[in-house]
């Protein structure tokens, strides 16, 4: 049997550039096994109160060793897992105000854009569209990156407004919480390719 | 034909690395559906719900029921004056499944301990079920002319509890319920058993209209079948009532042996209850 010298030609450029992709693009995806810890904190007039999961997903890709160099993420936070420790409170927030039923995600897609190392760790700053409530809002988001071995581990904290997603501001006896929602991200991922 | 094939190869190849947005991450398998939960509260006005609390939850209880009737008049402030029998309850949840309470009454000093356990829980679109158990002993220590530790002051009961709602507003309970000593002060012991119903209407997020009915089956009954009415107010981890009822009772095993007044002569107490959820 004969084979054409440009079809194995073609074959081992192929495999190449499959080969040359792959080791040029980074992904890392979340560590579902990880200590992954998202928190909501709400600032009431008579008493804060806490919120937690640990139901975090999603990717971080980019090509070589920059997380700037044509990053792409992803993370999605389950909802439907918000625990507040009040059995009766998760079931308000999920059914009355999130409505986790129609919107059982929270989501965020965009891309690194500054990267500052400093000693074990990179700050980063991300820019994206934040998706809550079926509502999508353009968001900057400040973070650090603190690599060790194949996984990264990522801590970030912002506001995110109720309203702006369209979700009403619960009441607590007539008074009215904090319309701004803190968030505390830490989470790890880990390289899958 | 051959370099066909190539590229084929090289086009699938390639493909197979790319998954999700360019990427090969996929959403993991981690979806856990919320707890069922039917009726928003733990009981309804004198009935319970086959709710529980998440575990470490505390829920504290004041009940009050106005002994002046309604019907009597201005004399009485149509029901409001006083005296009113009370109820302080506390509950703790030792699982997400279950809970403690302890409660007491000032109508002969009457102390409970119930512990309430969800036993079976059955998603369904149209007709979603919850069945709990609910078992309870309480010891009367103000009985007249009766020593505190007279064994007659014990009474035990049990509780079946089926809830179920529909369309996410109109829930409904049944509660078939057994006395032991529903009479404790009759020359033989006596036993109670009645079939209790439970519906509530959520016309809104915070807002409720409910009902309850307790009829007599067998055993003792204290001149009538208990009927209650009235609303429910939801905010934060608040339940407040405000209700009407012939039955001017609060703890189990007072409540279900049955009411002294007549509910078709309008001879109804007013009364409320407030829970509050707590977490340490």
């Amino acid at each position: 049997m004969r084979i054409p010298g440009l079809t194995i030609s073609l074959a081992v450029a192929s495999l190449c550039l499959v080969m040359q992709a792959a080791a040029q693009r980074s992904e890392y995806h979340v560590d579902r096994a990880a200590k992954n810890l998202v928190t909501f904190i709400s600032d009431a007039p008579i008493e804060d109160f806490e919120g937690s999961t640990s139901k975090i997903d999603g990717y971080l890709a980019y090509d070589g060793e920059s997380f700037t160099s044509n990053s792409d993420l992803y993370f999605e936070v389950d909802l439907r897992t918000l625990d507040t420790g009040i059995g009766l409170r998760n079931r308000h927030m999920r059914e009355d105000y999130l409505h986790t039923k129609k919107y059982p995600y929270a989501k965020f897609r965009g891309k690194i854009i500054a990267a500052t190392p400093s000693g074990d760790k990179t700050t980063v700053k991300v820019s994206g569209s934040m998706d809550i409530h079926g509502v999508k809002r353009s968001m900057d988001i400040s973070g650090t990156i603190r690599p060790s071995g194949d996984r990264l581990r990522i801590t970030t904290t912002f506001d995110v407004s109720l309203p702006h997603h369209d979700i009403e501001v619960p009441q607590f006896m007539f008074m009215k919480i904090d319309e701004n929602m803190e968030l505390v991200l830490d989470f790890t991922l880990k390289n899958v390719k | 034909m051959r370099f066909v094939t190539v590229i084929i190869v090289f086009l699938i190849t390639a493909s197979a690395t790319v998954g999700q947005d360019g990427t090969s991450w996929h959403r993991g398998e981690t979806e856990q559906a919320p707890p069922l939960q039917l009726f928003h509260s733990t009981h309804g006005i004198n009935l319970p719900t086959a709710e529980v609390l998440q575990q470490g939850n505390v829920e504290f209880e004041v009940s009050h029921r106005f002994v002046p009737r309604v019907s009597d008049g201005s004399r009485h402030l149509w029901g409001f004056d006083g005296p009113s029998n009370i109820r302080l309850a506390l509950g703790y949840a030792y699982s997400d499944d279950g809970y403690v309470t302890l409660g007491r009454s000032n109508v002969q000093d009457n102390l409970e301990l119930t512990v309430k356990h969800q036993i079976l829980r059955w998603r369904n679109e149209t007709l979603p079920v919850l069945l709990a158990a609910r078992v309870g002993a309480a010891w009367n220590s103000d009985v007249n002319d009766r020593d505190a530790g007279d064994a007659r002051n014990v009474q035990y009961y049990a509780q079946l509890i089926f809830n179920t709602m529909y369309a996410d507003r109109f829930a409904l309970g049944v509660v078939p319920s057994y006395v032991d000593n529903s009479r404790i002060t009759h020359r033989d012991r006596q036993y109670t058993f009645v079939v209790g119903l439970h519906a509530q209407y959520y016309v809104t997020d915070v807002f409720n209209v409910v009902a309850e009915w307790i009829p007599t089956v067998s055993g003792w009954r204290t001149r009538h079948n208990t009927v209650a009415f009235g609303i429910e107010l939801e905010t934060g981890g608040h339940f407040f009532k405000i209700i009407a009822s012939n039955n001017e009772l609060l703890n189990t095993a007072q409540l279900l042996a049955g009411a002294t007044d007549s509910f078709d002569n309008g001879d109804l107490h007013i009364g409320f209850n407030i829970t509050r959820l707590l977490m340490f």
